[in-house]
Order: structure tokens, then C-alpha cells, then sequence
């Protein structure tokens, strides 16, 4: 298990410089940082090469990535060209974001398993038929669309809940963003289950328990569910990542002020900081639960512990 | 046994011998015997006709919307349902049902495209490392991993906002660029599973080359799986651009796009609801049907799962 | 009787139609006797066998006609909790595959321990103590050590004791096993069906073989029934159907054994395939296959004959109209 662990954090890094640098490269390359500074009056070229030999950008790219990654290993995210110190930013916007994951994935686990499970174990009957077409619809609204329409009529038309959530992000407001951000997959949840289950319905090890004779509920919880929530636990993880980074429309449409809308923000001004060190962020947590998946994986299915 | 295991359109485990499963007819090849389960699922048929149509009307969007969609009168911004004007008009005071029956074009255009790039680089891509292994499959394994490793609409964001051009190159070559390596994984997958079938084995025995084994034996084997995910995926393509658009980096004006006609129209959603409804509509309603397509595709050529 | 089974019929339905699976299967076994059930895959005798254990898929199966019988009750009648807890506890049955029998992701202790657990009420700690006795009964080396491995980490021959393992726990009156050797390899074969025949003995339990492996059969079994399309075609004591059988069929199937002193012959095979259960021949549903057969054949189905004859031991039937000839030219 040791050995495993530690196979897999050799092999996250690559991947971890791989990404941090392309995503460095397109913030760095394309857009020039400095003229973005000045806005639309045209820099004093004196005060410009100043400021490029501070923010080491007369360097090589590479170089400008090595050093930045060494500043960020020492906690220093860099300033933005406002002079917030990132770090700041960083604080503020990763908690707000990660309480509205938190909120859509536990809608996920709850709602889509439980419909999966539903249908799953009444393949083709009525149930199952309407689990499948909601999905369908669900999938094919897009997440911008669902989001305008839902605060419109929970927000606007009916008026239960404030349309836009307040810079204090509490849970109960991210109810219904997180209902939003949490839609898509959801639905892909509650698909994988269902195929899941009514796959594990068929084993011949499922057979034996009820050869056993293993009470119905005993069959389900302790033989179907074990087995057949093992590849839906992994899309859940893996999703994580996904859903932090898919976020910044949900942030834009309810206007919640987490990490989506930092990057956001910091695109349309140009600053280069601010975007490398949210994504720099971004992309380990999405390695780090990639890992965490790897990692319950085995825990739940002992073929691959001891392969 | 009291599991409700209602498969009463399956048989595998009835004991019941080998003459029991044997469908009418003949055997078929996996492809025809595909065409033959396609053509009797409703869903196929209406997501096919669906989908018939709206290329039709994107190829030729005069045939059922006789205004321009750019010519817009301020004057009645806002209004809604009026004779000849169905829908009503928008925020600049464009006639909605004339900007949504061409914004069909933008959503397929770039759904096609895109899909087309992604699958044959993707294919290719996989289909390679999965045939011939070693430090190539090993080096494209990392890379795709790589791109996994950047969230699709950030880096739309990161890439796309440099970009001037409002043609639909750019957003095309970018989704190719992010979709890629999810089919190049299926490409690499089925092509493996393909090699390891006896018979190809056998040919390799019997002197096949590379070049023929490939061609004649694996190819055919390992294309319907690609062919099941880039379906799927062309749906989630076209909403991933109608989202880019929303953000403001994806299509730009003059551009006629759905995703560009939700943003305007959400900013006044309180006051004129129906701007938002009827792009809104006709893209998830694009979406759902190649999602549906995708879905008969799989159960057509995927025989494990009927 | 322990287990009397009385004219069962059973029922597949599918998109294609009905397939007629068991029709009319009469067979009992007594507490300590080894039935072994013969056929082809096809025959009904694993369906015959779900339905006795209770766990047939209904749907798509149904159970049409007939009764079971077992320590006098008919499990039919038997309400779902009640049957429930007849099975694995009073019957118990061993698969096939051992591998995809057992659940991959419980250890092999848990899924011994269970048995005791859901039927007797015993504590976690308890239950585990049994799981490794039962594992020393069944001759698995290390059994302390290993009761908490999962089911891959054992070998095939060890994985099929854990079964057998499973299926002793409770001490039930009768065991079905379904092919128990014939995903194993030849040389643990032997070893397990001898296990399997000894703890028989020991218990006093009924055992009912299924098998298509005649080799099996002459070691342990005392009476044997051979099935073909879902009805019981003959029905004898080991000995006297190897000595000589009373229906073609099961002529047909001792003929294409291969032997040792015909070496160099062509092996004989019964021609035809078995017939499609939707679609059963009228008459006798062999005679597309038989050498014997007569108009009789395609019109009568022939009834359970009672067979008599010089040298019987036991009570023995055919369902031949001419048992008579085929006896004879044995």
C-alpha cells in the first residue's frame, strides 16, 4: 500500500509540471502583463523595463516559470498588479468555492445514488424509464442556462431565496447554487449507478447470497451496493476537480465571489498572478483528489490492493 | 429469487441451452446487425430526424427564417410575441425566432468540426500508442494526462481571451486541443483490447505486417467505441462553445450564437423572460439530440448492454 | 424421503417466446444417497436445481406445475421469509465458478462468518471463529492466517473448498452442487470430489450431482438420473446403467467416453444438437437424434417406464417405448 502511495505521487509530478507550465505559458505569452498595468496610456519604456526586470519577465520563459515555482514552494504566490498580495486573494476565494463543491457533492453522493439504486434495481419498469429521461434532459441543459433559469424562479418569481449570495457564502445559501453546479453530474451519477447495479444484479457472487439466504436488505446493502458503487465513487472524485474548475459559471450567475470569479476576474484585467496561482492551486487539488480516489479505490476493492 | 431482476429482455443466464438466445434471422456482422437495431429504436429515429433537420437549417436557414438576423430596430427592444415575430425581440431589438433559427449554424459548425478534429486526432493519436506501444505510448499517456490536468472552461478562458478573430476557428481548434486525449484514451483502450483477440494474434503468427494487421484487423474492431464517444461527445461540445460564448470568449459578434443571445438575454431576464427561453430552448433541445444519438449508437454497437 | 421432487415444470419467458425449460421432472433423494444428474448443457438440470434452491430469475422464469418436497414440506407453498431462511441453512448449494461466485471485495472469512451471523444470530468475533474452523475442515493449510484474504488470493482448487466450506456451515440436510469440478483443473478434481464425498459421508447429508462428466459420476454417486429437454429420460442405480443402459440417450452418452482399449477408433458422438426448448419435437423429444426411433416415437411421448430385468438392485425406469431392445442389445 506504502509502495502504491508513493508510486502514485512520482507519477503526479510530471503531470503537475506539465500542466502548471502550459497554463503559465498561455498566461504569460499571450497577454503583456505590463502594458495591461498601464492600462490604456502607453508606458514610459524606462518604468516599464523596471517593472519587467522586477516581475523577473525580462528573463527566459522558463526561467520565469522555475523561479515562480520557487517562490510559490516558499509560500509566495506574487502580487497582484493592484498590490493584493494573491495570497490574500487565495484565502478569501478557496473557502467559498470549496464550501459550494462540498455542497454539490454531497447532492451528488445523496440524490444520484439513491435515484441510481431506484432504478437500477427496477431496470425497465416506470421508475426507471422516468430516471433516465430526466437525466437525459438534465445533461442537455447546460449548466448557464439551468442556473439563470432556477434564479429566476427561486429567486425572482417565487422569491424563497436571495437570487445572489452574499460575500459571506454561508451554507444555506449555496443551496441552490450548488443544486446548479451539481446538475450535469448528478445525472452522470445517477446513470453509472444504475448501469452499475443493474450489472451487479447478474453476478453470479449475488446469486450466492441469495443462496445463502441472506435477507433482501442484507443482499442489497452489504453484497450489490459495495460492489457496485466502486466506479461511481471514483467519477465522484474525480469529478471534484472538475467541479471547482466548472464553478466559475455557477460563481458568475450567482454571483459568489470564489475562486471562478477570481480567475475570471483576473483574465479580463490581464493579471497574470492572480491566474497562474488560483490554477497553480486549482490543478493540485485536482491531482491531490485524483489521489484520494486512487487511493479509496484500493481501500474498496482489494483485487487492485493487492495487485 | 425476489431481486427484481426484470430483464425480460435479456436471457443470459436462463440455463436454458444454446438455441435459446439465437434472434431472428441470420447472424450478422456487428455493423449491420448495428443498422438493424438502430433503425427499430424510437430514439434513434427521432433524434436522427431532429438532428437532419437542424443541419438542414444551418445550411440553409432562409428556408423556414426569411429576416436578417442582424437587422435590429431599438425602437422595439424588449417587445414580445407580435405577428410575423413569433418570439418577440431582444435586448438590441433583433427579432428572437430569426437569431435563433441562425444561430443553428454557429452551435453545428462548431459541434461538427470539432468532434471530426478531436476523433481523428484523437484516434490517431491513441490508436498509435495503443498498437505499438513502448516509450511513444508512454510519452502520450503523460501528455494527455497533462491536458486532463487543465479545467476545460479555464483554460477556454486563459487561451480564448487573446483572441480577436469571430469566425469559429478558434473555439473549434480549442476544443479539439482539450477534447483530444479523452478519445485518444478510448483509441488507445479498444485498439489494446483488439491486439489481444486470438486471431489477430494469429495473423501476427502467420507473418501479417504492421501495416496490414492494423488496417485489416485491429482498425475495424476498435472504431466503434470512438465512434460511440465522439458522438456523446459532440452534444457536450456544443454546449461547452454556447458556454464559452456566454463567458464572452467563445463566438463574438456579428457571430449570430445562442450562447452569446443567453448572456444579453439573461441580463434582463426579470423583464423579458422569453429572450432567454427560446435559445435557451433549441440549444439544450441540440444538445439533448446528440446525446440521445450517441445513447442508440452505444446500445446499437455495444451488444453487452442490450 | 428428504427431497421429493414431483413433476416440476418450469417456464423461460423471452422476447423470442417460451422456452420451455423443465417439464415434468420427477426425481427424490434420501438423507445420505448421492443423486447425480445428467445431461447436456440445456437439459434443465441447473434449472431444476434453482428451482429446488429457491433462486431462479423470476422474472424472466416461472415455475408452472408441480411440487418439492423436502422433510415433507412442500417449499412451493413456503412464504418468501420462511423459504429464505430454509435456504443456505436446511439446502445449501456450491457453483460452478467459485471465483465469480464469491463476492470479490469480502474477505472469504466474512463471507464464511455471514452464514452464521444472518441464521444463528452469532456475534462478529464468534462467527469469525467459526469461518476458520469450517476453513480446517475443508483442508485449506493456514487457516488462521488466511481467513481474512480475498477470494483471488487463493487458488481455484482452494477457492471451490471455500465454497464447499460455505455451503457445509450450517450442517444443511441436502447439497446441491452444480458442477462442482469442471472449471477446475483435472489434477484437483479428484482431491475435491473425494472432500465432497467424504464430509457427505460424515454429515449423512443427500447430495445431488449435477455434472455432465460421466467419469465423476461411476466414483461417488449412487443413483443416477440423465435428463434431456427438461424430462428425467432415465432414472437407475450407478451400476446397472453402466452395465446396461435402459434409453438411447444414455447409451449415446456412455458411448462417446473415451476408453483406454478402443484406442485408435473413431470416438462415437450422438448426432444432432440438442433441440431448441421453444420449439420441443413432438413424441418423444429425442427421436430427431435417436437410431432407434419409430413412428411411435414422433407421435407418443413415452411415459417413465418401470424397467425389470434379471440383476436389478433398485428401482429403475426409462422412458423409452423400447427399453426392452436397448436393455437387450446392451
Amino acid at each position: 500500500m506504502g509502495r502504491y502511495v508513493i508510486r502514485r505521487l512520482l507519477q503526479m509530478i510530471p503531470v503537475f509540471i506539465g500542466s502548471t507550465f502550459l497554463i503559465f505559458v498561455m498566461v504569460y505569452a499571450l497577454g503583456d502583463p505590463v502594458a495591461a498595468l498601464f492600462g490604456d496610456k502607453a508606458p514610459d519604456p524606462a518604468t516599464a523595463a523596471r517593472i519587467r526586470k522586477e516581475l523577473y519577465l525580462d528573463q527566459p520563459l522558463w526561467k520565469q516559470y522555475l523561479h515562480y515555482m520557487g517562490q510559490i514552494f516558499q509560500g509566495d504566490f506574487g502580487t497582484a498588479f493592484n498590490g493584493q498580495k494573491v495570497t490574500e486573494l487565495l484565502a478569501s476565494a478557496y473557502p467559498v468555492t470549496l464550501r459550494l463543491t462540498l455542497v454539490a457533492v454531497v447532492i451528488e453522493l445523496v440524490v444520484g445514488i439513491t435515484l441510481g439504486v431506484v432504478s437500477g434495481l427496477r431496470r425497465g419498469r416506470t421508475v426507471d424509464t422516468s430516471v433516465l429521461v430526466l437525466t437525459l434532459v438534465v445533461i442537455s441543459v447546460p449548466t448557464f442556462v439551468s442556473g439563470y433559469v432556477l434564479q429566476f424562479l427561486f429567486g425572482v418569481k417565487w422569491a424563497v431565496i436571495r437570487p445572489t449570495v452574499s460575500p459571506e457564502a454561508p451554507f444555506s445559501e449555496l443551496l441552490l447554487p450548488g443544486t446548479v453546479l451539481a446538475l450535469v453530474s448528478l445525472a452522470y451519477v445517477t446513470r453509472l449507478t444504475r448501469t452499475s447495479i443493474a450489472e451487479n444484479v447478474r453476478a453470479d457472487y449475488l446469486r450466492t447470497a441469495v443462496a445463502k439466504g441472506l435477507p433482501r436488505r442484507r443482499i442489497i446493502t452489504r453484497h450489490l451496493l459495495r460492489n457496485s458503487l466502486i466506479p461511481v465513487i471514483t467519477f465522484i472524485g474525480t469529478d471534484i476537480g472538475a467541479l471547482m474548475g466548472g464553478a466559475i459559471v455557477t460563481e458568475k450567475i450567482f454571483n459568489i465571489h470564489g475562486v471562478g470569479y477570481q480567475i475570471y476576474q483576473g483574465i479580463l484585467r490581464n493579471n497574470a498572478p492572480t491566474v497562474v496561482g488560483f490554477v497553480t492551486i486549482l490543478v493540485i487539488v485536482f491531482l491531490l483528489a485524483n489521489l484520494l480516489v486512487d487511493l479509496l479505490y484500493a481501500v474498496l476493492d482489494p483485487r487492485i490492493r493487492y495487485a | 429469487m425476489d431481486l427484481a431482476m426484470s430483464e425480460a429482455e435479456t436471457l443470459e443466464k436462463a440455463p436454458g441451452g444454446p438455441p435459446l438466445g439465437t434472434g431472428p434471422g441470420k447472424p450478422r456482422s456487428l455493423w449491420s446487425d448495428a443498422w438493424y437495431q438502430l433503425r427499430r429504436n424510437p430514439i434513434f429515429l427521432v433524434s436522427g430526424l431532429l438532428i437532419l433537420f437542424l443541419v438542414v437549417i444551418s445550411l440553409w436557414p432562409g428556408l423556414i427564417a426569411t429576416g436578417n438576423p442582424l437587422e435590429c430596430h431599438l425602437a422595439k427592444a424588449q417587445e414580445g410575441s407580435q405577428p410575423g415575430h413569433p418570439f418577440g425581440y431582444d435586448s438590441q431589438g433583433c427579432d428572437v425566432y430569426t437569431r435563433t433559427v441562425y444561430g443553428a449554424r454557429a452551435s453545428i459548425t462548431v459541434g461538427v468540426c470539432a468532434t471530426l478534429g478531436a476523433a481523428l486526432l484523437g484516434s490517431l493519436l491513441g490508436g498509435l500508442a495503443g498498437f505499438f506501444g513502448g516509450w511513444w505510448d508512454a510519452l502520450l499517456s503523460r501528455v494527455a494526462d497533462i491536458f486532463f490536468g487543465i479545467p476545460v472552461i479555464l483554460g477556454g478562458l486563459v487561451l480564448l481571451s487573446v483572441v480577436t478573430s469571430s469566425t469559429v476557428w478558434p473555439v473549434v481548434g480549442f476544443i479539439v486541443l482539450l477534447g483530444w486525449p479523452q478519445i485518444s484514451r478510448i483509441a488507445r483502450g479498444s485498439v489494446i483490447t483488439a491486439k489481444q483477440n486470438d486471431y489477430v494474434q494469429a495473423a501476427r503468427a502467420l507473418g501479417a505486417g504492421n501495416g496490414r494487421m492494423l488496417l485489416r484487423h485491429v482498425a475495424p474492431n476498435a472504431v466503434a467505441p470512438v465512434i460511440v464517444v465522439a458522438t456523446i461527445a459532440l452534444g457536450t461540445y456544443i454546449a461547452l462553445e454556447a458556454t464559452l460564448s456566454f463567458l464572452g470568449v467563445g463566438l463574438r459578434p456579428p457571430t449570430v450564437s445562442w450562447g452569446i443571445d443567453i448572456a444579453n438575454a439573461a441580463q434582463s431576464i426579470r423583464n423579458a423572460p422569453h429572450m432567454l427561453l427560446w435559445p435557451a430552448g433549441a440549444l439544450s433541445i441540440t444538445v439533448l439530440a446528440f446525446i440521445m444519438l450517441g445513447d442508440a449508437v452505444r446500445d446499437a454497437l455495444d451488444p453487452k448492454l442490450r | 424421503m428428504l427431497l421429493d421432487v414431483r413433476d416440476l415444470h418450469v417456464e423461460f419467458r423471452t422476447r423470442d417466446g417460451v422456452a420451455k425449460a423443465v417439464n415434468g421432472v420427477t426425481y427424490s433423494v434420501d438423507a445420505g444417497e448421492t443423486l447425480a444428474v445428467l445431461g447436456e448443457s440445456g437439459s434443465g438440470k441447473s434449472v431444476t436445481a434453482q428451482a429446488i434452491m429457491g433462486i431462479l430469475d423470476i422474472p424472466p422464469g416461472r415455475i408452472t406445475g408441480g411440487e418439492i418436497l423436502f422433510q415433507g414440506r412442500d417449499l412451493l407453498q413456503l412464504k418468501e421469509d420462511e423459504r429464505r431462511k430454509v435456504r443456505g441453512a436446511e439446502m445449501a448449494m456450491i457453483f460452478q465458478d467459485a471465483l465469480s461466485s464469491l463476492n470479490p471485495v469480502l474477505s472469504v472469512g466474512d463471507q464464511l462468518g455471514e452464514m452464521f451471523i444472518v441464521h444463528r444470530g452469532m456475534s462478529r468475533k464468534d462467527a469469525r471463529a467459526k469461518a476458520v474452523e469450517l476453513m480446517d475442515r475443508v483442508r485449506i493449510p493456514a487457516a488462521k492466517e488466511r481467513v481474512g484474504q480475498y477470494p483471488h488470493q487463493f487458488s481455484g482448487g482452494m477457492r471451490q473448498r471455500i465454497m464447499i466450506a460455505m455451503a457445509l456451515a450450517l450442517e444443511p440436510a441436502l447439497i446441491i452442487a452444480d458442477e462442482p469440478t469442471t472449471a477446475l483443473d483435472v489434477t484437483v478434481q479428484a482431491q475435491v470430489m473425494d472432500l465432497l464425498a467424504e464430509l457427505q459421508q460424515e454429515y449423512h447429508m443427500g447430495l445431488i450431482l449435477i455434472t455432465h462428466d460421466l467419469g465423476v459420476v461411476a466414483d461417488v454417486a449412487d443413483r443416477i438420473a440423465v435428463m434431456y429437454a427438461g424430462r428425467i429420460v432415465e432414472t437407475a442405480p450407478v451400476h446397472d446403467i453402466y452395465k446396461a443402459p435402459a434409453h438411447p440417450y444414455t447409451r449415446g452418452l456412455l458411448d462417446s467416453i473415451p476408453r483406454l482399449d478402443q484406442k485408435g477408433q473413431e470416438l462415437y458422438a450422438i448426432k444432432g444438437l440438442p433441440p431448441n426448448l421453444m420449439a420441443i419435437p413432438p413424441g418423444c423429444a429425442f427421436h430427431p437424434r435417436c437410431p432407434r426411433a419409430q413412428d411411435i416415437c414422433r407421435t407418443d411421448e413415452p411415459p417413465l417406464f418401470r424397467v425389470e430385468g434379471p440383476g436389478e438392485d433398485g428401482e429403475r425406469r426409462s422412458a423409452c417405448h423400447f427399453w426392452r431392445e436397448t436393455l437387450r442389445d446392451a
